[in-house]
């Protein structure tokens, strides 16, 4: 049973670098909009807008 | 994806018949009811983002006209760099905007890949529940006002937070909450693992140098999560014992001590149990309770913020003749302000030009729009639906009915009701008589069994934590009046949400309560001499005589729909109006204009007389109309087996005509302030429990004689309402509501007292006789809290569930 003595201590640091990514993730927001991410999979973004700048932005302006 | 052919494929409004505007979508032509909704959806659909239709579960906001500026409005704001959000690094800013339009995760994905494909932009985060967007972004790269033109180039209009600070502080405490619940759950996870190889041990047999080194490593991981997320136990136990009180986190700051330092001295003697496990559990699942908690807290206080968000950054200032855009901040009273159609008033006030119609369904919960006419009071948020108008200034900006309401909310939150402070004193005892029976149990356990004493004291430190008690009434009475604003009612006192179940008797004034004070036609009389002549024949030509008139009496005909394309030549007269329809000539107004040879005896509000040029032929009876769902309201209420009774300062014979057609017995008439009183006050002497509801202005006095007062001002008078309720909107319907409402509040408070009283009477017994082991405590104790929460928000949930799509911004999910 020895190998416990290299596996727990190895998991104990797994677990400190868990704790660290779950903070780090909390803290950048990660967890504050649990909602719209779940829709990402079905609103992939295959076509990106086409770039745009002042003059084009409003494309319907004269109407 | 439209529900008829002729509603906006973009905002799901009517399309009006003029408009033959329409976009293309997958070979489809949909029509869309106005240059703003056609821009929007045809940038979506240029932008590859036509999935955007197909999954979204809401309609969108349709684009106001001032929309259009918006990049050159919010110009002023670029060089105002403290506008920019909190700077990061690298000059980066974090922004925060409140935009109103957000209703789906759809939006979100459309907001998101519009905003974070622009240089300049890093990141966008989108919250659907509260409306926040959070923006990474480099200003010098993007001006602010380039971000406000994007989001209302795809129909999302931007505000700068008024309350951005506070928000944030919510998020931070939000987030806290969270690290430490994390915290805890991955540190309980690892030392269960441990616990379960010495229970193991125990049962099995284990060699001494794995338990120790399991042992050890259950210190390990145990203390910082003791001291990251058990922190605020000690703290909070802390606090209230510095003010001589016995809070009910002194317990668990307690059980959660002698836990760890038993292990402690268990493990450095090294005989007897270690209890780590334990420890954690019991921290991890209070984390629970107490995030569970929070975050209902939070949902309750962003519905009262909700209100704050609707008043417009700008307002357009009239001063000599000249117009100029000023910060709506910037408003001083008698400042002359002009709004456009479809602009949201920027300030309480007096309209001083034109009429129009106004929507406050987001203040009243009502969505039908009111109609506002010179020296009618407009109210800051609510939103001008039809003409330009000027308005005066009336009050300050903390004056303002919304800043009131804001301010009535946090009040209710803050008042603790009879049953709140009762079972906080409660709570109180409960504590130290926890504290007595574990001194008990350790006495006993002392004498017979050394080896139970600690495990025993521990489990009942631990099952009677009495934070389910604590938590019974203000939770569910938290969900309850949320439940209520998003219905359009305030409760200023929550007490009188306790005091509902015991009213026998209600007393109504009529002007202005039963009734609304405007004009209706309770009969109409057609002239029998007169052929081709019905009833609906004339009240049609009335209607459309009086379909652009201004005058009160003209709202009595309000509600019947006509084609004005068939009346011509309409001419006002001072005592009538007169104009064509069809070929024949007629004239509407009193007796004297209409030429009609009686002598004219009114009763109610009058009479109107309807002529063409050989005589007259109808006459209509105007009284004053029953306010919107009066009559079913009322039998309604007769149902509940109460009492109704009218109480009025009206004549005899204008408050008998209300309780004859809302069908309530009692009335008394010509009453003043002072009879009224002594009449609740008699009622009161014999026994019954009193809910008065009155206009809240000039009956304040006789409303604080009873029991429970309610009014129904409507949002314009609400700054001056002095009652437990406060109905914003102008239905009665909602007095039925609040009583259904205090009942169901009193059966989950009386459910999780019920509850909380139960288990730990039934738990304590078993804990001191040693049969329940710590780690089963602190999993009962916590599920029992986490219930009264659950069953709590119960309350909210189910009101939600019922009006979501009436008053969307209120909504939070």
């Amino acid at each position: 049973m020895s190998i416990l003595y290299v596996l727990i201590p190895l998991a104990v640091m797994l677990l400190a670098l868990a704790v660290w990514a779950l903070l780090w993730a909390i803290k950048n927001g990660q967890f504050d909009d649990l909602e719209t991410h779940g829709w990402s999979v079905v609103l992939d973004d295959d076509q990106k807008p086409p770039p745009m700048d002042d003059t084009e932005d409003k494309p319907n302006k004269e109407e | 994806m439209t529900e008829n052919s002729r509603s906006c494929f973009h905002c799901g409004e009517p399309v009006p018949s003029a408009c033959d505007l329409s976009v293309e979508i997958e070979g489809q032509l949909e029509p869309v009811c106005c240059s703003g909704c056609e821009a929007v959806a045809k940038l979506i659909l240029q932008s590859g983002q036509s999935r955007y239709y197909q999954f979204r579960t809401e309609k969108a906001l349709k684009p106001a006209e001032e929309d259009a500026d918006i990049e050159a409005a919010w110009g002023r704001y670029d060089e105002r760099f403290s506008l920019w959000g909190s700077p990061l690094k690298n000059g980066r800013y974090e922004l925060l905007l409140q935009v109103e339009g957000i209703r789906c995760a759809a939006c979100a994905w459309l907001i998101r890949s519009q905003l974070e494909a622009r240089e300049g932009i890093d990141q966008v985060q989108v919250d659907v529940a509260t409306g926040f967007v959070r923006i990474n972004w480099q200003p010098d790269k993007l001006k602010l006002s380039r971000v406000a033109a994007i989001l209302a180039g795809v129909g999302y209009r931007p505000h700068l937070p008024l309350s951005g600070a506070e928000a944030m502080g919510r998020q931070h405490e939000r987030r806290d909450a969270l690290k430490r619940l994390g915290v805890a759950g991955l540190g309980m996870m690892q030392v269960m693992m441990y616990a379960a190889g010495l229970y193991a041990g125990d049962a099995l047999g284990i060699s001494e140098g794995p338990e120790r080194f399991l042992q050890w490593i259950s210190l390990i991981v145990t203390t910082p999560v003791l001291i990251y997320s058990g922190r605020v136990f000690y703290s909070s136990a802390w606090r209230s014992l510095s003010h001589r009180r016995v809070g009910m986190d002194v317990p668990v700051a307690l059980a959660i001590s002698i836990a760890f330092i038993m292990s402690c001295i268990n493990f450095l003697t090294g005989n007897g149990h270690v209890y780590f496990d334990s420890v954690v559990m019991f921290i991890f699942f209070l984390s629970l309770g107490r995030y569970a908690e929070l975050v209902i807290r939070h949902q309750n206080l962003q519905t009262g913020l909700a209100l704050a968000r609707l008043l417009p950054e700008w307002a357009e200032l009239l001063r000599d003749g000249e117009s100029e855009q000023v910060l709506a901040a910037d408003l001083r009273i008698t400042d002359q302000v002009r709004v456009r159609a479809g602009q949201t008033f920027p300030a309480d006030g007096l309209l001083i030009r034109g009429s129009t119609e106004v929507d406050e369904a987001l203040l009243t919960g009502e969505s039908r729009p009111v109609e506002k006419h010179i020296g009618d009071v407009v109210i800051a948020g609510s939103i001008n639906r039809t003409q330009t108008v000027e308005v005066e200034v009336s009050r300050d900006p903390d004056d303002f009915t919304v800043s009131v309401m804001g301010r009535m909310l946090l009040k209710s939150q803050t008042h603790r009701s009879r049953y709140t402070r009762l079972s906080e004193r409660y709570a109180g005892w409960f504590v130290a008589i926890v504290l007595i029976v574990a001194s008990l149990t350790a006495l006993w356990w002392l004498n017979h069994d050394m080896a139970m004493l600690f495990p025993a004291t521990l489990a009942v430190l631990v099952i009677s934590c009495p934070c389910a008690l604590s938590l019974a009434t203000p939770a569910a009475i938290a969900s309850s009046s949320r439940a209520l604003l998003e219905q359009g009612v305030l409760l200023t006192r929550s007490a009188a949400l306790e005091v509902l179940g015991s009213i026998d008797t209600i007393v109504f004034d009529k002007t202005g309560t039963l009734t609304s004070g405007s004009p209706s036609i309770v009969n109409t009389v057609v002239n029998p001499s007169r052929e081709g002549f019905d009833a609906d024949t004339v009240l049609r030509i009335a209607a459309l005589l009086e379909v652009d008139s201004s005058h009160p009496v003209s709202r009595a005909f309000a509600d019947i729909t006509v084609d004005r394309d068939l009346v011509t030549g309409i001419v006002n007269h001072e005592n009538g109006v007169e104009g064509r329809v069809g070929q024949d000539r007629f004239r509407l107004g009193n007796a004297a204009f209409t030429e009609v040879n009686v002598i004219d005896f009114s009763g109610g509000l009058g009479r109107l007389w309807l002529a063409d040029e050989t005589g007259w032929i109808a006459r209509f009876d105007l009284d004053d109309g029953l306010r919107d769902s009066a009559i079913e309201t009322m039998s309604a209420l007769q149902e509940r087996g109460l009492e109704l009774i009218i109480l009025s300062g009206d004549h005899e014979q204008a408050v008998a005509s209300a309780a004859k057609r809302t069908g309530i017995k009692t009335w008394l008439s010509e009453q003043t302030p002072g009879m009224k009183m002594d009449y609740l006050e008699s009622l009161q002497a014999e026994g019954k429990t009193v809910l008065m509801v009155g206009d809240g202005v000039n009956d304040a006095p006789v409303l604080s004689v009873a029991n429970v007062s309610m009014t129904v001002s409507g949002a314009s008078e609400l700054a001056n309402s002095t009652a437990d309720f406060i109905m914003t909107g102008m239905s009665l319907i909602n007095i039925k509501n609040i009583l259904e409402s205090g009942d169901m509040t009193r059966s989950v408070i009386s459910q999780n007292l019920l509850w909380a009283l139960t288990y730990n009477l039934l738990a304590v017994p078993f804990a001191a006789a040693g049969l329940i082991v710590p780690w089963m405590a602190a999993l009962g104790m916590s599920l029992s809290s986490l219930l009264v929460v659950l069953n709590s928000g119960r309350l909210a949930r189910r009101r939600v569930a019922k009006k979501p799509q009436i008053q969307p911004r209120l909504v939070t999910q």
